[in-house]
């Protein structure tokens, strides 16, 4: 009890005097900035006062945390913009700015009620509890006689102290409750709002979501070349060993044996596995993807289309993993659609990259009428969503059918 | 035939040599890697070079590229791609010079030894061997070709056979015909697709597959 009440005290003092000078900074400067504000030294001044008056705000709550025995975090979100002015701007928009500036001002009465009450409380009891070794000192004539014996008479001052002893307990909660209650109403404008504390879950939960999407993409490729590597290899090796065997059976003169056809079957059923893996590889990560990245993967998309498809793409940079291979099955399934429905002559696939969004259209001159959400499509749509990206399919009967996506693609 | 083989993977690397050598191949050099089959392939002149399309370094189409290197030196060099899985764009940028000596097979193949056999001699010889799976990828993509339409059931299959490279004997084979009816077939093709008449087999496959790629 001692040591929290210790620290309440001395929070309380503290506030009573960072209130007004924090009251004194927040009202001069705020004049300063709204007289300057039309002028170009209102921006550098507006973010110079902001700088400060957040290190003050850090103070505040690292001495509300003192209290609260806990964290306090900074709620801001990053200042954005290349200039002054966009700076300025963005440091306008923060709830954070306007919830500091008001923590500032309310401060200083906030302060200084609680501050009062919890000292005078303190003096008070101290002065009861110790009554003996100092009442003598001070004459206190012409009193009611309750209080003249009180503070009079030796047993009187004695009975104080034994009053102060009972009242120390409910002194102390007292005076660490006000502080508390300081302490919260800082904390309460000071910690991050809703808004910035949705704003710090949206931002942790898409990095996560990121993070887990970039694991996936390279698990996947990993599994392509663990089967590249391993089972692959192993079923083409044992495919030679049965060649061999075969051969070796006909040139022992057992053409006709029947074990030999036992080592054909064996060597077919072989190649169906393989057909098997190679149509699973392609459905996982398109090793052309892996050889020749995004632009020469649809190119050979492209080509290998029964009809004329113009493929127009710049260059696009480094692209995660997941992105590529989520554009190139947006492109492939678009194509194979537009093959089986669109009746369509050609089809052109734009691929653009401008900062970090990867944007895609194909777009055929087929009949149209597609329904946008076929499963394949459907499919493909919470594929792109999973990367944070949008896909529409605008198809009205008559065509044309356009497919567009666009990935967030920050490497 | 003097061989050299470049592969990554230590069991299809033995595998390759002990098959090439039980059938009366001698294999002069065994690489896992891109540079070291172009030296290899400079320095031992062989008669055939299989080559793995993804090798070390980067495991992406270095082979490919190893192989189109190797024959801006020497135009005339047989190489006889492999890979796990086919793409027609490579096929495309194999048989872009024109010189033929170009095969491009699935690993898969290497398992039915005597049409194996028969795809490193064509190649070997100056001819093509084109994956099955190349050539239903360019049918894919020509499904709408007013010419190939026209085709009979029959004449489409031959046509794929002459597309992947097969002499007019092999055809005879495969098909079980009698060469009479397989060249009555073949002028019938070249005819329908406005084709000239070819003797020559390396042509007329080069003249095919441009047809098909075009």
């Amino acid at each position: 009890m001692f040591p929290r009440a210790a620290r309440a005290l001395a929070h309380l003092l503290a506030g009573l005097v960072t209130g007004p000078a924090s009251f004194v900074w927040a009202v001069l400067t705020t004049l300063a900035c709204g007289l300057l504000s039309f002028t170009y030294l209102g921006p550098p001044v507006f973010l110079a006062v902001t700088w400060v008056s957040r290190w003050i705000a850090r103070l505040e709550r690292w001495r509300a945390g003192w209290v609260l025995r806990r964290v306090i975090a900074d709620p801001y979100g990053p200042v954005t913009g290349t200039n002054l002015w966009a700076r300025g701007r963005s440091v306008i928009r923060e709830p954070g700015t306007w919830r500091d500036l008001a923590w500032l001002l309310a401060g200083f009465p906030v302060g200084l009620v609680t501050g009062v009450v919890g000292v005078v409380a303190g003096v008070v009891e101290l002065g009861v509890l110790l009554a003996p070794a100092w009442l003598w000192a001070v004459p206190n004539p012409r009193l009611y006689p309750v209080a003249d014996w009180l503070f009079n008479t030796v047993g009187g001052r004695f009975t104080m102290s034994l009053a102060g002893l009972v009242a120390l307990w409910p002194v102390l909660w007292l005076v660490a409750a006000v502080a508390r209650v300081q302490a919260s109403i800082a904390a309460r404008l000071l910690d991050a709002g809703p808004r910035a504390r949705l704003r710090q879950q949206v931002s942790a939960l898409r990095e996560t979501r990121l993070r887990v999407v970039d694991a996936q993409a390279a698990e996947l490729q990993r599994i392509e070349r663990d089967l590249h590597d391993g089972a692959q290899a192993r079923i083409v090796a044992a495919g030679m060993t049965l060649a061999l065997a075969d051969r070796k059976l006909r040139a022992a003169g057992l053409a006709e044996d029947p074990a030999r056809a036992d080592v054909m079957s064996a060597r077919r059923q072989l190649d169906d596995a393989l057909a098997e893996l190679r149509r699973l590889v392609r459905g996982i990560y398109p090793p052309i993807l892996t050889d020749r990245g995004l632009v020469a993967a649809l190119t050979a998309l492209a080509g290998d289309a029964p009809l004329t498809v113009v493929v127009e793409a710049s260059d696009l940079g480094e692209l995660p993993a997941a992105v590529e291979s989520a554009a190139y099955f947006v492109v492939a399934e678009a194509l194979a659609n537009t093959v089986k429905h669109a009746a369509a002559d050609e089809c052109v696939v734009t691929v653009r990259r401008s900062g970090d969004v990867l944007a895609l259209a194909v777009r055929d001159d087929g009949r149209g009428g597609a329904d946008p959400s076929g499963s394949g499509l459907d499919g493909l749509r919470r594929r792109v969503e999973a990367l944070d990206g949008t896909m529409e399919v605008t198809s009205p009967p008559g065509g044309p059918t356009t497919v567009r996506a666009e990935f967030p693609c920050a490497s | 035939m003097r061989i050299v083989i470049a592969e990554d993977l230590l069991l299809l690397r033995d595998g390759l040599v002990r098959m090439l050598t039980d059938t009366g191949h001698t294999v002069v050099a065994a690489v896992d890697n891109a540079p070291d089959l172009e030296r290899a392939v400079l320095e031992h002149r062989p008669d055939l070079s299989i080559v793995d399309v993804r090798l070390p370094p980067g495991f992406r189409d270095e082979g490919l590229r190893a192989a189109l290197s190797v024959r801006e030196q020497d135009p005339k060099a047989p190489i006889l791609i492999l890979s796990q899985y086919v793409e027609r764009t490579y096929a495309t940028e194999l048989l872009a010079d024109g010189n033929g000596a170009i095969g491009y097979l699935l690993k898969d193949r290497v398992t039915a030894l005597d049409e194996f056999l028969d795809a490193l001699e064509r190649v070997a010889a100056g001819g093509t061997a084109m994956d099955p799976e190349v050539i239903r990828q360019l049918f894919a993509r020509n499904t709408r070709d007013q010419r190939i339409t026209t085709l009979t059931a029959r004449e489409r299959e031959v046509l794929a056979l002459v597309a992947q490279g097969l002499s007019n004997s092999a055809i005879c084979a495969e098909l079980v015909l009698a060469p009479p009816s397989v060249e009555k077939h073949i002028s019938n093709i070249l005819t329908k697709l406005d084709l000239p008449p070819a003797d020559n087999t390396h042509r007329r496959v080069r003249a095919v597959l441009a047809y098909l790629n075009q």
